[in-house]
Parts: C-alpha cells; sequence; structure tokens
C-alpha cells in the first residue's frame, strides 16, 4: 500500500507532497521523503556503480527503512518524484508503471498557465488524478 | 491526448500576440514588447520542454541537450527538425532552419523590388527588418526556456539575415 508521494523541484523544494494513511505520521513521512533526496543526489552524482543505467529515469529502490520502501525517479528537468510504500513484495514493473503514469499527471498539471514554476502544485485535479493511480498500484497485476 | 487546434489558430494567436504587444501595450518601447513577448516564449518553452522529455533518459552533456531541441523538440513544435547545427566548442551553438515556419507567411515590402532611391529603401527594409525581428522573440524564448528547464542557463538571439532561412544562436552561461 502507498502511504505518500511526493514531487519534489530541482532545488530540492517540495512541489507537492501527499500522504495517504489515516494515521498522524504526516511528519515522519516528510521526512523520510527528505532523506531520500540525498539517496538520489548520490545516486546522480555517483557514476561509478550506475553503468548503463546512469541516465535512466527511473532510480529503483533508495533505501528500505523498517517498514517502508522508498522508490525514486529523476526527470530530466531534475525533478524529483519518491514514492514511499509499505508493501513487502513490490514488482518492479508495477513501480515504473505507477512513475510513468505519475509523470503524465505530473506534465499535465505543469502545463497549466497558471501554475508558477517553482511553487506547489495546486491543482485539484491533479490530485484527483495521482489518488486514482495510488489506488490502482498493484492491482491490475494480473500475474 | 488532448484536444487539438489547427494550426492556423496558432499562426494568427501569434501574429496577434506580437501585434497587440507592440501597438497596443508598448506602443513606443519596443525593447519593453520584446522582452515581454521573450518571457510569454520562456514560459511556453519550459512548460513544452517538461512535456517532450518525458519519455527519454536523461541527457549526459550540453550537446545533447541542444540535439535534442534540434531534432525532437523543433520536430514537436514546427514539423521538422533543425537544418544545420554549428558550434564553436565554447560554448557557442547556431541552430539554422532554413525555412522557418512561423516567418513563412511575412511578405516582403513590395516597394524594396524597386530601388528607386538608395536611402528610402533603405529604410524601408530596416523597418521590415525590425517588424520581422519582433516575431522572433517568441521562438528564442522558446528555446530558452526549454534550455533553461534542462539545466542549461543561455541566451538566445536570433538571425534573418537571408529570409526565409532563420538562425538562432544560443550563448551557453559559463
Amino acid at each position: 500500500m502507498i502511504v505518500c508521494v511526493a514531487v519534489v523541484g530541482h532545488q530540492n523544494n517540495p512541489l507537492y507532497i501527499q500522504s495517504f494513511t489515516e494515521e498522524d505520521d504526516a511528519l515522519k513521512l516528510h521526512h523520510i521523503v527528505h532523506c531520500s533526496l540525498d539517496v538520489v543526489d548520490e545516486r546522480v552524482n555517483n557514476p561509478k556503480k550506475s553503468g548503463p543505467t546512469l541516465n535512466e529515469t527511473f532510480l529503483g529502490l533508495l533505501y528500505p527503512t523498517e517498514n517502508y520502501k522508498v522508490y525514486g525517479y529523476l526527470t530530466n528537468t531534475k525533478v524529483k518524484f519518491i514514492l514511499v510504500t509499505t508493501d513487502l513484495d513490490v514488482r518492479d514493473a508495477d513501480v515504473r508503471n505507477f512513475f510513468r503514469r505519475f509523470h503524465a499527471a505530473y506534465v499535465d498539471a505543469v502545463s497549466n498557465p497558471f501554475h508558477v514554476p517553482g511553487k506547489k502544485i495546486t491543482s485539484k485535479t491533479f490530485a484527483e488524478r495521482v489518488s486514482t493511480i495510488v489506488k490502482s498500484f498493484g492491482l491490475s497485476s494480473a500475474g | 491526448m488532448g484536444r487539438e487546434v489547427s494550426e492556423s489558430c496558432v499562426d494568427g494567436l501569434l501574429t496577434e500576440m506580437v501585434s497587440t504587444y507592440c501597438n497596443r501595450f508598448y506602443a513606443n518601447k519596443p525593447e519593453l514588447a520584446a522582452r515581454r513577448i521573450e518571457a510569454i516564449g520562456y514560459q511556453v518553452g519550459h512548460q513544452l520542454s517538461e512535456r517532450y522529455t518525458m519519455e527519454r533518459p536523461r541527457f549526459s552533456d550540453h550537446l545533447e541537450a541542444i540535439k535534442f531541441i534540434c531534432k525532437d523538440f523543433w520536430s514537436e513544435l514546427f514539423k521538422k527538425q533543425i537544418d544545420n547545427l554549428k558550434t564553436n566548442h565554447r560554448g557557442t551553438f547556431v541552430l539554422q532552419d532554413n525555412r522557418f515556419r512561423w516567418l513563412s507567411r511575412i511578405s516582403v515590402d513590395p516597394s524594396l523590388e524597386n530601388g528607386e532611391a538608395q536611402d528610402p529603401s533603405a529604410v524601408a527594409e530596416s523597418k521590415a527588418a525590425q517588424a520581422t525581428s519582433m516575431h522572433l522573440y517568441f521562438p528564442c524564448g522558446i528555446i530558452r526556456g526549454a534550455l533553461s528547464n534542462l539545466g542549461i542557463p543561455c541566451a538566445v538571439s536570433a538571425d534573418i539575415s537571408n529570409l526565409p532561412a532563420c538562425s538562432f544562436v544560443v550563448r551557453i552561461k559559463a
């Protein structure tokens, strides 16, 4: 189950952060997202072990904590998407699929002429699309 | 995808935008009008680059980003690629389009064809050149916005010494 998604701009400024649990753990999730930004920077700036996946957008599992797994995705415009999930067995294909749809929703939200680049995304349509994508995460695995 | 509009609508919008900014909003201040139009282009380029780099892996250096602008980005915008790319390998790139779509319908003033006296035709020619150059601030802004979003701050200017070919000079800030 996904507990949190976040969009972070290229200056590590938060553009959108949404948690999907009923508990009051928003602060802890924000903290996890913040820590994962360092891991993203390290992955991108250390090409020695990346090899062929150096320029891929999907960064994969960033780091597992005791309860959560954190996945990262870095776009060409240096915008980072962070996904925090409590699932124990998450398929790579599912996460990639999630990020692809999330990226499409993000691009549509940013193309809004009333959106100011660098400020938070306030579009309700974006929020609805994100919660739809989150709900269908892992459910469409027919295998 | 989304809904589409006809190209003539976009042409009409761009023509009207330049005309409004030059003749109504900033009537006697062409530099301010130019800056405003370029700023609009900057935001458009910023958003378009977000959309057109969606499915691609990240660029490893400036040259790849410029090549993306020349090929995929230009194809999405103008249905053709940049015809010629030159660089001095020190941060300056010249992108040449031999038939720039947004200038293809600009007419040349027929009084220039007569060549009666040198002075009036030279004045008329520079006025035509100035009118044409106002239409180029928008695409310059688009290129600058797209490159800035890819992490490459730059300055973009246009050169129309031989219409309908148009060259965009990109100078990357160090």
